[in-house]
């Protein structure tokens, strides 16, 4: 008796258990996989951020049925830790989709793996053009990576030529500026090419320095700034010690000012951690608590009630990225890779930052009304103020205490 | 070239106060010590808590933070290096080297990896004949040739200085005119990681104070003591001043990017033309 029902029984079994199978996946939440440096304040807002989007949403009922889940890696500041957590969070915790990002060069070494897990990978630190070029230069097999934020450094680079021409030559006058960068990937091409173009729109830069991250003592080149007679010294900064660099400055009183690309001077308690040595310092960021979209201010107030700080640039961008993935899956109606990919080509979303979409190598694009650069000053107690482009600014750029005009 | 006289007197004196605490407990107690930069994180992290938390008034922090790590590195002394003396100098290497991995853990844990920030004693700065120099580094610099200064007198010129030398050129023999050699390490311990902890009180306010601070000063105070010879007050103060100038020749004449690799050339050359250092004999204070 039991031989002869046993297959109906291992039958039924199997039936049931094809049945259930897609039943318990519709269930089961969307895992979001965070890979970031967990030890910043870039990665921790990157997470904070991701919370963020994630709690509104699974308060509105998640997507498509499902809530969203999220799952952390720490990636470091280096490519062995970065491609560890990637395989981690693919592997391991087989999440439905990649959001982080921060080091270029860790970015980088993580590629190929994120390539291999057929993952949707959404950056939101990482600013080396190399990363989005893989999607022209190898489609089927980049497809996944789409940068959310920030905006790419050679579109960052032409936003500081702008300033450069727009602000430093033509509000200000200046004729001689010198340009110091740190000696990391996503610099080494900026630095000739600001160097060149300012050259040709007819200033003159006397001096043009990379120097290694871990340069603890600025002073050789605060003099040679200082010899070279250069009105502004142009940085681009982020794995560096830039509080060093901020307080050795203003400790001597070098008389040039300084601004440009320091990362973490784009913290909000940046201009605290230097004992207020930072003012006068300009520095690109992405979102202020001033109205660059109809939803900045708003946005800007919920983190700082959530979190009781200001957020950095990685915040809004991880932000953005759960919800462009969650509009893509809804109007997808599956987490089918390639579906989604499809979906999140299409993007045409309204954030803090201004409007996200995409180009041809899933490159989030600048332009007006689209996400740029603001040029944000550190004024009198800590105040941050936007000084270019001319129609954001919202206050006159100042001068270091020591070079005030009486 | 004024600039670079200057700045490298500075450097110079910073980094002959890292490498001569690092070289004395080496020539007396035959100890590499690799916490040596953790001595120095230490009391960087001490003046910022004190200041910042508990708003001692910065001078008296400077010395509570001198004071707290002098005793940090006795007790360092006394229950985790002594019961290794009797092994392989290998056992004791390898406990300062994690003493220094767990205190950066530790401080990461408490204070994150942001970096922290010291204020200045001295707000002021100086233009000699046009070069600017902040008060900060004014300070350490003498601050640095004061301590220096200090520590020859003491060794030279008291009984416990004596009775340091004596150990350091024979402990067995010091052992048997009565010098406890065991306290006499432990003491010495105390010194060099004071002066550690003084060289990282003076530089925080014009540096990262971040849990990874101590490396670099390791690193630097290991090359000194190499080029100047391991167990070499004066040698480590020579090494200092060749180091110091060389890198800030380099920076100022050709880029600040290739000061970095100074110290590891140095090291280099001499090992490969003089292995054991300028001043290169054992104990040869």
């Amino acid at each position: 008796m039991l031989k002869r029902i046993a297959p109906v029984l291992a039958g039924s079994a199997l039936m049931a258990a094809a049945l259930a199978l897609p039943a318990r996946a519709e269930d089961k939440p969307i895992l979001l996989g965070i890979n970031t440096a967990l030890q910043l304040q870039v990665g921790r807002d990157t997470i904070d951020g991701v919370r963020m989007a994630v709690e509104e949403i699974n308060a509105k009922g998640g997507v498509i049925g499902r809530k969203l889940e999220v799952v952390t890696a720490d990636e470091g500041e280096s490519p062995k830790e970065g491609v560890a957590a990637v395989n981690k969070l693919t592997g391991d915790n087989n999440v439905n989709v990649l959001i982080g990002g921060y080091d270029s060069g860790v970015t980088l070494a993580e590629l190929p793996h994120i390539s291999r897990a057929q993952t949707i990978f959404l950056g939101t630190g990482s600013a080396s053009p190399a990363i989005q070029q893989k999607v022209k230069d190898d489609y089927a097999n980049y497809k996944y990576l789409f940068r959310v934020n920030p905006i790419n450094s050679a579109k960052q680079a032409a936003s500081l030529l702008d300033f450069i021409k727009g602000k430093l030559k033509g509000e200000l006058g200046y004729s001689k500026i010198s340009i110091l960068g740190e000696n990391a990937k996503w610099v080494q091409d900026m630095v000739p090419f600001l160097k060149k173009n300012a050259t040709e729109a007819g200033l003159e830069v006397p001096l043009a320095e990379f120097f290694d991250p871990q340069t603890a003592d600025f002073s050789p080149i605060f003099a040679k700034v200082k010899d070279s007679g250069s009105q502004y010294l142009l940085i681009i900064l982020s794995h560096a010690a830039s509080d060093v660099f901020v307080k050795q400055w203003y400790d001597a009183k070098v008389p040039v000012a300084i601004g440009g690309i320091d990362v973490k001077s784009q913290d909000a308690d940046f201009f605290k951690r230097v004992g207020g040595k930072a003012l006068s310092e300009v520095t690109t960021n992405f979102v202020l608590r001033k109205p660059i979209t109809e939803k900045s201010i708003p946005w800007w107030d919920a983190f700082v009630q959530k979190y009781n700080r200001a957020p950095v640039y990685t915040a809004t961008g991880a932000y953005d990225a759960v919800y462009l993935y969650a509009e893509a899956v809804a109007r997808a109606k599956t987490t089918d890779t390639d579906a989604v990919i499809k979906e999140l080509e299409k993007t045409d979303f309204l954030s803090a930052r201004g409007r996200v979409k995409f180009d041809a190598l899933h490159e989030v694009q600048d332009g007006p009304g689209n996400v740029n650069v603001i040029y944000v000053q550190w004024q009198n107690e800590g105040e941050r103020a936007v000084v270019w482009p001319k129609e954001v600014a919202t206050a006159k750029m100042i001068d270091p205490p020591w070079m005030m005009k009486n | 070239m004024l600039d670079i006289l200057i700045y490298g007197a500075v450097i110079s004196a910073v980094y002959a106060l890292l490498a001569v605490g690092f070289t004395l407990i080496f020539g007396v107690a035959r100890i590499l010590n690799l916490a040596h930069g953790a001595f120095y994180a230490l009391g960087a992290y001490c003046v910022y808590t004190l200041t910042s938390n508990l708003h001692v008034p910065l001078i008296i922090a400077a010395i509570i933070a001198v004071l707290l790590v002098a005793l940090f590195g006795i007790a360092m002394e006394r229950v985790l290096v002594r019961p290794l003396r009797r092994l392989p100098p290998l056992a004791v290497l390898m406990m300062t080297l994690a003493v220094g991995l767990m205190v950066e853990q530790i401080l990461l844990l408490i204070f994150g990896s942001e970096a922290r920030n010291v204020p200045s004693l001295v707000e002021s700065s100086f233009n000699f004949g046009g070069v600017l120099l902040s008060g900060q580094r004014l300070l350490a610099f003498f601050c640095s040739v004061a301590i220096l200064g200090g520590l020859w007198l003491f060794m030279q010129h008291t009984r416990l200085g004596a009775a340091i030398l004596a150990v350091s050129q024979d402990p067995e023999g010091a052992r048997y005119m009565g010098i406890p050699s065991d306290r006499i390490f432990s003491i010495v311990m105390g010194l060099s990681a004071a002066i550690a902890a003084a060289a990282g009180v003076l530089v925080a306010p014009f540096q990262s104070v971040i849990p990874g601070m101590g490396l670099l000063p390791l690193v630097k105070a290991f090359a000194i003591v190499i080029v100047g010879g391991l167990g070499s007050i004066p040698g480590s103060i020579v090494g200092a001043l060749l180091l110091g100038y060389t890198e800030t020749i380099v920076a100022f004449k050709a880029s600040i990017e290739w000061s970095q690799i100074v110290s590891v050339a140095a090291v280099l050359i001499v090992l490969i033309i003089r292995p054991a250092g300028f001043f290169g004999k054992r104990a040869a204070f």
